[in-house]
């Protein structure tokens, strides 16, 4: 027989939604967690909206470049401290 | 001598390649730390000047960008001339549940709504960088350069727990951020076929 999911309520599950979307929770919780949003109209919308939020502000990778000059000014000093690329 | 020479060039040869190519990432950190572009080059080469005088001391097992973050940080706070940072430890699971109340909120007055239709991306940045430390860096850390919470608690120096506050904090902080933004934005909920002003669908 399957283990059985506990079942939580939704005040349990809402103050474990970040760690649930950062995947920080061992694989119990996860799950417990996972089975209250597929079953819980209240709280999706809120994992949902956490879960855009967060795919919005990690795509600022892509949004702050390094200048490209930066790369040669920072050779520049490690060369002065005696770094050289290798041939 | 001809060691010497083999032992510099082995140097070099891993720090190129265990080192070097995290330059970005440390820039946006930096960045992220300073607001300032000019400071944040000043602190990604005080960085990796650091880095390569102390990389005897690296264990090429470890995360170098970890330690590069770590290194980075503290080039910070010397140069603010800061010490650790002290911060009241809030109960995360008390600032999600915060959160989530105030999501219910913008469900209810339309908010939401009108966020689903913007490009949240520019306004992410600004509240970003207008949060406060100690949230900005832990926000930085965990969800732009995607460090764990054990991670990000290594580089700060602090607790997982108090990672875990300030990063639930800062978070809601910027979901507010959004909020004003869009109700200052007037913007208004896509409606019909033609949309709104300014508003672009997301996956």
């Amino acid at each position: 027989m399957p283990d059985e999911i506990r079942s939580i309520d939704c005040n349990t599950a809402v103050s474990k939604l970040w760690d649930f979307l950062d995947a920080e929770l061992d694989d119990e919780k996860m799950r417990e967690v996972q089975k209250h949003l597929t079953e819980c109209s209240d709280c999706l919308p809120h994992a949902d909206f956490n879960r855009r939020f967060l795919t919005a502000l990690n795509e600022a990778r892509q949004r702050n470049i390094m200048p490209p000059a930066l790369r040669e000014q920072v050779l520049s000093a490690l060369a002065a401290d005696g770094y050289f690329p290798a041939r | 001598m001809a060691e010497r020479r083999e032992d510099e060039q082995a140097k070099n040869e891993s720090f190129a390649r265990d080192a070097l190519p995290w330059m970005d990432d440390v820039y946006r950190f930096a960045l992220s730390l300073t607001r300032d572009p000019a400071d944040a080059q000043d602190i990604v080469q005080e960085t990796y000047l650091r880095a390569y005088r102390s990389w005897h001391t690296f264990d090429p097992n470890s995360d170098c960008r970890r330690w590069l973050f770590t290194i980075c940080r503290n080039a910070f706070l010397r140069s603010r001339q800061q010490g650790r940072l002290e911060v009241d430890v809030t109960d995360a699971d008390a600032e999600a549940i915060a959160a989530a109340r105030e999501h219910r909120a913008m469900i209810e007055d339309g908010t939401d709504r009108l966020l689903a239709s913007v490009d949240l991306g520019p306004a992410l940045d600004r509240a970003l960088a207008g949060l406060d430390e100690p949230f900005r860096s832990a926000v930085q850390l965990v969800d732009v350069e995607d460090q764990s919470y054990e991670s990000a608690a290594e580089i700060l120096g602090v607790p997982i727990g108090t990672v875990r506050s300030r990063l639930f904090r800062g978070r809601r902080q910027m979901q507010r951020s959004l909020v004003v933004h869009a109700r200052d934005a007037g913007l208004r909920p896509a409606s019909g076929p033609k949309g709104s002003r300014g508003s672009q669908r997301h996956a």
